[in-house]
């Protein structure tokens, strides 16, 4: 730049003596402002209004009806607790979850449930959920001997990501379901009923006998009523078959191929841990772009122990965990072979979590020191907090003893 | 089990209460820790950032808000936030070089512009005069004046907010001069040719406000800064400062509350007493510092009411609350190579008239500006080899959600993210609908949710002339309501950005310290 033009430079924008006036004046036309405007308070804000109707940080609940749907199946219907704050129940997308926060036995534990209503079911003021009884179950067990018609209980905001985008998905949605893998379909089915969802839907849902099939006359009169737009197929991996158009075996490639256009579906995914492993590999034979896969989380691993990179020799052993939470800090022991996040629940610790499959990272916590096992396949941190050493309790397994300082919950 | 969780509420005294774990809370929180201070922090969310976040979903992991981070430098000629994250905090993060501005695309056809926009002084020039030829000239003034605009600036940082008056008329006239008015006036006064305030205006939207609006003061500065220290971004995102600055804090003995959202500020006599959380947490503290807007702090914290200095209500009505932001997210399965993206940020406007487009915030329809950003441009490996990340940004001002129901919600998302897809494929030749791996929507509710902020507006108080950087400054000691309390972050004086959000942490954080020496704490 020409040195000359920068020293002799010398701007004027509406007179050199105008200009310095007006920069001598910016405090008390700031002042100006201020003066004529009103004291009040500002009553209502829209954005964040909707925000929380969208995303209430809690919503309580109270059982309205218990519908038997097989002989260790139930249909739960929530209500907004009258006696609450809860005033409306937030809308959702077809295929989202709530984590139910439940107390057995004065240990407060969470579990994510994905509705099986619609969600403009939600706005009429309800949502339904369907569990199934676990054998040995430690929480099924307690929800089958204590919920009631009129039983409280608190919930999250709707939660999860396994919905259909139309941006992103096929029109043709393939569901792959698996025991109570069902439940987030009945809620797509529902809302392609009702007009809203403009997709088709082909089910091909796994069970290991004819009466532990979930919704088996709902889903068959869906079929009747909507025939171009929902199809069921049963598939039962049992020896003797007896109801009609089903399938006998397992959700094999072979199955798949027979019911759905493959170049042209997206896959929906929801079941057992068991069925992942067996579909992966069945699915793997098409090789799909991964944009066609979508898979609901699965709550926590049910046998750690069983991954590859898990060190074996461990497994049996229980550690100590030093916990900082809010004000408090404790030892409390813990089982190689569960996650962290049960380890403290055990110990009345209340910590945060919602999806227990390591992806939310509603549990993000400090690993102050020791060593941790995180399943690779349920590894949802950030990259920094991979380096910087925080973790996620609920798909984490201690591996010695450990510190770490964790959140307390909303 | 009620006893279990009220054992772990806190009912303590501290030095000092920062409310809000975003940008500036937690350099403030840092700060106070690393001189000593006994502070808590406390944050409404699980998660530090606020807006300076980033998420996973499926293989990507995406940036939550940052473009480009202005005044950050090379190692040669550390800018102000490197200095502030080396040198002050000493904190040690990997970040990237960004190679150039950005490519600005007007759509109208009678206005066609497709330019590539470069950092540096001298490309800047040339490019200027290629597009507009006859623009050099008073392009050159513009610079030499957003130099000056700098260097009074940092005289005025360094007099710590008392300049002498004879230094700033003998050295800084032409800053003096040109404060009071708006970037169209000076440019217009500069003689800069119509085509190239275009170029040089289309910034504007990391402003928020037209160009007949925005205070050239804070334009011209933060344009310098950009030219002769380019941009840079963190390798891990956002949350890989972020994460490393809550674990400072943690090492240098501060402590840090989430979920824990602050419903009173306990004020008595004109002094900050306390602080109370929703959880029922209940600090005794003589300091705080709020991340929190100053709209929040007086309209819904001060308690008990009759402590709210109804000047702070005056002030807080006489100001706007910034525009909001509405984000589509993509994880592609592509590369860029494949899908011809080859540059890292794109301005893409419908038109050159800026108050044209701002008066389209105000609306729910198809928006008519966008600001997006490949990030594998900058950083090759940010995803798993053959894919990328797209994120188009537009704007919206938070009256145009105002009658959005839930039910209504997820469509009107989608439609809107619809269009902003469309017309990037339009605008860069490019197709990457069927590409769509993993798709996510954040709009002024999503905002509002993590932060809190109202209308969920991203950008603080709008900047007009009478509430810029300059006319704040001057009248922070006379609008300080309540004794014991700063302000930092985007809504603070020091107007918005990731940079003036980073550095208000710090100077609330001095001010603070200030004020604990004189009473003879902190211990």
């Amino acid at each position: 730049m020409n040195k000359e033009k920068e020293i002799d430079f010398k701007i004027s924008v509406k007179g050199n003596i105008r200009d310095l006036l007006a920069f001598k004046n910016l405090a008390s036309v700031r002042k100006k402002h201020i003066d004529k405007a009103p004291e009040d308070f500002i009553k209502f804000d829209p954005v964040n209004n909707l925000a929380n109707q969208l995303h209430p940080s809690k919503q309580n609940l109270v059982i309205s009806e218990i519908k038997d749907e097989t002989k260790s199946a139930k249909t739960f219907k929530f209500i907004a607790d009258p006696d609450s704050n809860t005033k409306k129940l937030a809308y959702f997308r077809a295929g989202q979850f709530l984590s139910l926060k439940v107390e057995v036995d004065d240990i407060p534990i969470t579990r994510p449930y994905s509705i099986s209503s619609s969600p403009s079911d939600a706005l009429k003021g309800f949502y339904e959920i369907t569990i199934r009884k676990e054998e040995n179950g430690f929480l099924t067990s307690f929800i089958w001997e204590n919920w009631k018609v009129g039983t409280k209980i608190e919930s999250s905001g709707p939660n999860g990501y396994f919905y259909y985008d139309p941006l992103r998905d096929s029109r043709e949605i393939m569901c792959i379901a698996g025991g109570s893998g069902i439940t987030p379909f009945r809620s797509f089915a529902k809302e392609i009923m009702e007009g809203k969802l403009n997709i088709t839907l082909t089910v091909l849902y796994g069970s290991s006998e004819e009466d532990d099939i979930l919704f088996y006359d709902e889903f068959k009169d869906y079929e009747k009523r909507y025939p171009e737009k929902i199809k069921i197929i049963n598939i039962l991996s049992c020896e003797e078959v007896n109801l009609p158009d089903c399938e006998q075996g397992f959700m094999t490639a072979q199955l798949i191929e027979k019911y759905c256009k493959l170049d042209n579906s997206s896959f929906f995914i929801c079941g057992p841990q068991i069925m992942y492993d067996f579909i992966d590999k069945e699915l793997e034979k098409f090789s799909l772009p991964m944009k066609r896969i979508r898979k609901e989380v699965f709550g926590e691993i049910k046998d750690v122990v069983n991954i590859p990179n898990f060190p074996k020799k461990i497994a049996e052993k229980t550690f100590k965990i030093k916990v900082s939470i809010g004000n408090v800090l404790k030892e409390i022991p813990a089982n190689a072979f569960e996650s962290i996040l049960v380890a403290m629940e055990r110990a009345k610790l209340a910590p945060p979590s919602i999806c227990r499959s390591g992806k939310c990272g509603f549990c993000r916590s400090v690993l102050i020191s020791g060593d941790i096992f995180i399943n690779p396949n349920s590894d949802g941190r950030r990259a920094a907090d991979k380096i910087m050493n925080y973790f996620h309790p609920c798909s984490s397994y201690p591996m010695s003893n450990l510190e770490i300082e964790v959140p307390r919950s909303v | 089990m009620v006893e279990e969780i009220n054992e772990q509420l806190i009912e303590d005294d501290f030095d000092a209460v920062v409310i809000g774990a975003g940008n500036g809370g937690l350099i403030a929180a840092a700060q106070l820790a690393i001189e000593g201070a006994k502070v808590i922090l406390c944050e409404q969310h699980n998660l530090p950032g606020g807006f300076a976040t980033s998420f996973v979903r499926g293989r990507f992991e995406f940036e939550g808000a940052l473009h480009e981070l202005c005044d950050f430098g090379p190692e040669t000629n550390k800018g102000s936030i490197r200095r502030l994250f080396e040198d002050d905090i000493e904190i040690n993060v990997d970040f990237v070089e960004i190679s150039e501005a950005f490519r600005l695309i007007i759509n109208d056809p009678n206005e066609k512009l497709d330019v590539v926009v470069p950092f540096g002084r001298e490309k800047f020039i040339n490019m200027m005069e290629r597009e507009v030829p006859g623009s050099k000239d008073s392009i050159i003034d513009y610079i030499r004046l957003s130099q000056e605009i700098t260097e009074a600036i940092n005289y005025i940082t360094e007099s710590e907010g008392n300049p002498d008056k004879d230094i700033l008329i003998k050295n800084y006239k032409n800053f003096l001069k040109t404060a009071p008015y708006t970037l169209d006036q000076v440019n217009d006064a500069l003689k800069i040719p119509k085509r190239a305030q275009d170029i040089l205006n289309a910034y504007w939207c990391y402003i928020g406000i037209p160009s007949n609006r925005i205070n050239f003061t804070f334009y011209a500065a933060m344009h310098y800064y950009f030219l002769i220290r380019k941009a840079y971004i963190p390798k891990y995102r956002s949350h890989g400062y972020i994460a490393a600055l809550e674990s400072k804090i943690r090492e240098k003995g501060g402590k840090i509350l989430y979920n824990s959202k602050v419903n009173k500020i306990i004020v008595e006599n004109g002094q900050v007493m306390g602080i109370e959380t929703t959880k029922g947490d209940k600090i005794q503290t003589k300091h705080i510092i709020s991340n929190a807007s100053p709209t929040l702090v007086y309209n819904n914290l001060i308690y008990p009411k009759n402590e709210i200095p109804s000047r702070a209500l005056k002030n807080m009505n006489a100001r706007r609350h910034a525009i909001s932001c509405f984000v589509v997210y993509l994880g592609l399965n592509a590369s860029v190579e494949e899908l011809g993206i080859t540059n890292y940020s794109y301005h893409i406007y419908d038109s050159s008239d800026t108050e044209e487009i701002y008066e389209s915030f105000k609306t729910l329809n198809p928006p008519k500006a966008q600001a997006t950003i490949c990030l594998n441009n900058a950083i090759p490996d940010c995803s798993p080899q053959g894919t990328c990340i797209l994120s188009i940004t537009a704007f919206f001002l938070p009256e145009a959600w105002k009658s959005v129901n839930p039910e209504d919600y997820f469509n009107l998302k989608n439609r809107i993210a619809r269009h902003l897809i469309n017309t990037f494929e339009f605008a860069t030749k490019t197709s990457i609908r069927e590409h769509i791996e993993e798709i996510e929507i954040a709009t002024p509710q999503t905002l509002a949710r993590y932060t809190g902020t109202f209308g969920g507006s991203a950008y603080g108080y709008e900047t007009d002339p009478w509430d810029s950087f300059m006319p704040r400054l001057m009248a922070m000691n006379d609008e300080k309501y309540v004794k014991g309390l700063e302000f930092c972050g985007g809504f603070s004086a020091n107007c918005q950005s990731y940079t003036n959000a980073l550095l208000s942490g710090q100077i609330a954080a001095f001010l603070t310290l200030q004020q604990l020496k004189e009473k003879g704490d902190p211990q």
